[in-house]
């Protein structure tokens, strides 16, 4: 090897290494940071010494708990994504200097990493469907304890003491990693069968590690009443969803593998890694980063729908309506793009919390494309509690909530969802309660101190979001139902059913809405009068004259008189009819193809043309 | 060796000055606050510490346990008793419990509150553990408390059994005489069956019969034969849509049942079909089954149309007894012996306490399920005088639901959503023999603060007087390997 090539192995690596983990952190900081905020929403960790011990309970408890330490920073999405990266290039380099990878390959030292990395950006809709607390950074951590371990093993040199090792070692590696604490034990055994000299050595180091690995988990099962399909594999991620497992799960036990088969690899030893050109280290890193990338989950509606739901949690109606914008935008010329039903619904909700549902609430593309998933997950499990809240259905919002922390254990959004709806009910104590726990939080403390002050204060509470736009909706008499898992055939029903005796401003305006949305001139009679009795408008909005203007004209001529209609709602309606008649009956796709956009945006093309939507 | 005894001079001076008592501080003149609220109660000589917080803000605590002619000291906010200094203070009989706080200006000795110390009380609680939910049931254990300290453990946990093939719902154990040498309890679907425990072997019977609405749902073990009284169910559940309470249950079909051990059948004991029957419970001479019942006509006033519930607050059920020879399998005729829906009101889960004189119920508007409305509140009824009172001493303005008798009758463990109006306690309380009943506590917890960091709710607690016999391992092996054995209807006398 020339000096020059030489060179070239350092220059590449030695930028790759800072190169590589500046990019995702930019991509994942700018572009992925709905995902990192869903995933720390999804998790929950309080400084708390009783629940610290709670996770000391069960094997790869530890691990869990840390790794929710550290997902907690996800709150500001850069500072998580740099603590994940911090946590990757540790794995990379110390898997380099460990298993004493040649400069000339040192790309390869990257591939856990990756494998980590794509493992975790792959996943789209199955977080919501994991079961593992602290999914996101445990194998990453797992993959650090195994590094840990092969150096303790190495720093061990006769028999007796490494058979007390594995025995400790081992042992309180199972609890404290599970699955990754025996991946430990398990390469250090290879590590050291490779590197020692001494038959008795390795073969003690073998048999003692190889019963701890059998044991450990073996004793675990038959002295707790904890379910564990093996105990082998506590702490592997785990979904609810009846997939095959294996698959999910291959990238990390690829991650592993790799892992327990570096020692026998023996790279410094191969005398042709040493005669790498330069151009195969660069050839690896753009292949290890172009596959992982191609399997990350990129789909633009995902993304959107992430973004819509963090903007609802957080009141931003306004930037979930320009979420929404912006990819009805993006995708205008692709006249086959749908939003999701879960978009439309939350840009409603939005428009309805901004007062913009009257002039907005068709001027967006309709739709209702499938998630991009293979497991389906319903509209309740993702927003039914913002739904419930915000329509002033708090049992809804509460029965979702519950439902999710069943399943999947405790969230941070859990938590501020379950103090909202308690806050709404008025139940003190158990406001307190919830309150109490993100007291021991650190992002969401403040918040809770904010709620606490409400507590105390019900006409304060009253005027202060989102309480004052839930309140005015309980004006109804409660009712026993149930939405049986489909979200917006319940809310129709809610708020197309019998009217309150007493109705305010906000629920009529709602109730005209949907309504209108359903598309029944009967109902949009009775909650027109209404909207315009309690809220009195100086001048209707221009999709209820729409909705007014075309029902009129469809049967109730005589109505045509009795309300205000604007001359441009009128020619838009007569430019409308006259496309119509020319197109006739049209899919949803091919309407979108043939009506020009600015009649696209009326509620004469939704009551025409937005048909066949499977709601949810 | 002067200064090793200067050293341990210091040392003696140092723990024996902190942990005695400021005994001339002056009356506050009010008690302190202190949480869980264990003033003013009677407790089970045996029960474990009853450990505390005080409430009070103040920069110096000491708490003195005063018993006999002994006083205990405790030093801090939370006041952890020691498991053995506990059993010296209760085994001398009642407590003055006084609490000294120190303020800016010296110490000032609160008010005391005196606990009284009577009979022993089973030493085994077994409750189930459950999140509020509304269908999910992913993370169920029924838990076994030795309440005479805080070890717990589980008996049996729901995520035991295979989680990708589908989830199981566990409920209703019940143990036979408060002996865990027979026990029972379900397992609704995935593995279903139910689990009885008899005999030192393990059955999963499938109760469910063609001549039958469902399988077993509510037990009732006979005390002296072979016989387990059943309900049999269809029950759905709804949310309210903007109440405090956040669900109802209900049946549409209930009918009850006789599970005769002996010959493994199962026959009929009541099941008209214009009423719904519940609830079974036998009176300790076993020759009497109290029930209830709701008469609902045909067609049923309530439907589930769309989703939406209607006509279920109309559904009240009455107190029943029916008479019963265990011997020939013999029954007599049903008599109504409270009508609670003549009251607008619906009686459910009747408990006859073991010397058979006190029967407690709980009460409310409508309904079979009374944890979900929070108006639920306990009647008792004297069976000697033939009068009843609502159980104003325990009854809280939440609910108060599933009640158990201790087996010496002198201990009743209720629940009750008292402290949130969500998550259900186990309480304790006694019952003296001119049938007044003390004030309610909550099961002493090792954390004072446990109720309000904890969860879950506890659900069907029962007293029994012996741990569980069988392992959580034992068990899951069982349910998982083991089919459901289907067992055969009969006529309600015999074959």
């Amino acid at each position: 090897m020339t000096p020059k090539e030489k060179n070239n192995f350092t220059g590449i690596t030695a930028k790759a290494r800072w190169i590589l983990p500046l990019t995702l952190w930019v991509v994942l900081s700018c572009f992925s940071y709905p995902f990192l905020l869903k995933v720390e929403e999804r998790s929950f960790f309080e400084f708390d010494m009783a629940w610290f011990i709670e996770f000391l309970d069960k094997p790869s408890g530890l691990l869990s708990w840390l790794s929710l330490f550290f997902i907690q920073f996800f709150h500001i999405p850069w500072l998580g994504a740099l603590i994940w990266i911090l946590l990757l290039t540790a794995a990379a380099e110390l898997t380099r200097i460990m298993f004493r990878i040649p400069q000339s390959c040192s790309a390869l030292a990257y591939i856990p990493a990756a494998i980590l990395v794509t493992y975790n950006m792959s996943l789209g809709y199955m977080i919501y469907y994991v079961n593992l607390p602290g999914f996101f950074l445990l194998p990453t951590l797992g993959y650090l304890w195994v590094l840990l371990t092969v150096a303790v093993f190495r720093k061990v040199s006769n028999t007796a003491t490494v058979i007390i090792l594995s025995a400790v070692w081992g042992i309180a590696g199972y609890y404290i990693a599970g699955f990754y604490g025996l991946i430990g034990v398990l390469t250090a055994a290879v590590d050291t069968a490779v590197s020692q000299r001494s038959r008795t050595f390795r073969l003690s180091a073998l048999i003692s590690v190889i019963a701890v690995t059998l044991l450990s988990p073996i004793l675990f099962v038959e002295t707790t009443a904890y379910y564990l399909p093996s105990g082998w594999t506590v702490g592997l991620p785990d979904y609810m969803i009846r997939v095959s497992l294996t698959r999910i799960q291959a990238p990390v036990i690829a991650a592993m593998l790799l892992l327990v088969s570096a020692p026998l690899i023996q790279l410094p030893k191969l005398s042709f890694v040493n005669k790498t050109p330069s151009y195969v280290q660069g050839i690896l890193l753009i292949a290890i980063v172009s596959l992982s990338y191609t399997w990350w989950y990129k789909d633009p509606n995902y993304m959107a729908e992430l973004k819509m739901i963090h903007a609802a949690d957080n009141l931003e109606w306004e930037e979930a309506i320009n979420t929404f914008r912006d990819i009805s935008e993006k995708s205008e010329k692709d006249k086959s793009w749908q939003p999701t039903r879960i978009m439309v619904v939350l840009k409603d909700l939005a428009l309805i919390k901004t007062g913009q549902e009257g002039d907005q609430a068709f001027a967006f593309d309709d739709g209702c494309k499938q998630q991009n998933t293979i497991c389906g997950v319903s509209m309740s499990m993702q927003i039914g509690w913002i739904m419930g809240l915000h329509y002033g259905i708090p049992g809804l919002c509460q029965r979702w909530c519950y439902e999710e922390n069943m399943l999947f254990g405790w969230s941070n959004v859990s938590y501020r969802y379950n103090i909202m709806t308690a806050m709404v009910f008025g139940n003190r104590e158990l406001t307190e309660k919830y309150l109490n726990k993100l007291d021991h939080t650190l992002f969401y403390r403040k918040w809770s101190r904010e709620q606490r002050a409400l507590l105390n204060d019900r006409e304060l509470l009253a005027r202060t979001a989102p309480y004052d736009q839930i309140l005015p909706l309980l004006c109804y008499d409660d009712i026993v139902t149930s939405d049986l898992a489909g979200l917006e055939m319940f809310l129709n029903r809610h708020f197309n059913g019998p009217s309150p005796m007493e109705s305010t401003p906000l629920y009529d305006r709602i109730a005209l809405l949907f309504a209108m949305k359903s598309k029944n001139s009967t109902m949009f009679w009775t909650r027109f009068f209404l909207y315009l009795e309690s809220n009195n408008p100086k001048k209707i909005d221009r999709y209820y004259q729409e909705a007014a203007y075309l029902y009129a004209n469809n049967g109730q001529k005589d109505l045509l008189d009795a309300f205000p209609i604007d001359d441009r709602v009128k020619d838009t309606y007569k430019s409308f009819m006259q496309y119509a008649s020319k197109y006739g009956k049209l899919s949803l796709e091919d309407a979108r193809n043939c009506f020009p956009k600015h009649l696209r945006e009326t509620f004469f093309y939704y009551y025409y043309y937005v048909n066949e939507l499977i709601l949810f | 060796m002067r200064k090793l005894f200067f050293c341990f001079t210091a040392i003696i001076i140092l723990f024996t000055g902190c942990t005695r008592e400021p005994s001339d501080a002056p009356l506050s003149g009010r008690q302190a606050v202190i949480y869980p609220d264990f003033t003013d109660i009677t407790i089970p000589s045996n029960i474990a510490p009853v450990n505390f917080r005080i409430q009070d803000t103040a920069d110096k605590y000491i708490t003195v346990f005063e018993s006999g002619d002994t006083k205990t000291v405790i030093r801090g906010r939370d006041v952890l008793i020691p498991l053995r200094k506990w059993r010296a203070i209760t085994s001398r009989g009642n407590i003055k419990v006084t609490v000294f706080e120190k303020h800016e200006n010296g110490w000032i000795r609160m008010n005391p509150f005196p606990i009284t110390v009577a009979e022993d009380i089973d030493s085994y609680l077994t409750y189930r553990l459950i999140m509020p939910s509304f269908q999910t049931f992913d993370r169920l254990t029924i838990n076994q408390r030795n309440i005479t300290n805080f070890k717990e453990k589980t008996i049996y946990a729901n995520t035991m059994s295979s989680r990708d093939d589908g989830s199981q719902c566990i409920n209703c154990h019940s143990f036979r005489n408060w002996s865990t040498e027979t026990m029972q309890f379900h397992i609704r679907q995935y593995l279903g069956g139910t689990i009885l425990y008899r005999n030192g072997k393990l059955a999963k019977l499938n109760l469910k019969t063609d001549s039958t609405i469902a399988a077993a749902v509510y037990p009732s073990w006979h005390p002296t034969h072979e016989y387990i009284a059943y309900s049999t169910n269809k029950t759905f559940q709804n949310i309210h849509t903007n109440h405090t309470d956040r669900m109802e249950a209900f049946d549409q079909e209930s009918d009850l049942i006789l599970f005769n051990m002996k010959d493994n059948s199962v026959s009929v004991i009541e099941n008209d079909s214009t009423e719904l029957e519940c609830h079974p419970y036998w009176t300790p001479d076993g020759k009497t089954l109290f029930y209830v019942s709701a008469h609902i006509g045909n067609p049923t006033p309530f439907q589930a149309k769309g989703g939406a519930a209607t006509g279920n607050a109309s559904v009240k059920y009455s107190l029943y007894s029916k008479s019963f020879d265990p011997d020939s399998r013999t029954w007599g005729k049903s008599k109504m012996f409270f009508d609670a829906a003549a009251l607008d009101s619906s009686i459910t889960w009747p408990r006859v306490s073991p010397d058979g004189r006190w029967l407690i119920c709980c009460i409310n508007t409508h309904g079979v399920f009374p944890p979900y409305q929070s108006e639920t509140e306990l009647i008792m009824f004297d069976l000697e005088k033939g009068t009843h009172r609502y159980v104003d001493e325990i009854n809280s303005d939440k609910s108060e639901s599933y009640h158990s008798w201790s087996s010496n009758g002198h201990w009743l463990v209720f629940s009750t959503r008292r402290e949130d109006g969500v998550y259900t306690r186990p309480y304790l309380t006694h019952l003296n023999d001119d049938g007044s009943i003390t004030k309610p506590f909550p099961l002493p917890q090792k954390d004072p603060d446990f109720s309000v960091n904890f969860m879950y709710s506890f659900n069907i607690p029962e007293f029994s007087k012996d741990p569980i016999r069988v392992s959580a391992r034992k068990l899951s092996s069982f349910i998982n390997s083991t089919e459901a054995e289907s067992v055969p209807y009969v006529s309600k006398r015999g074959k």
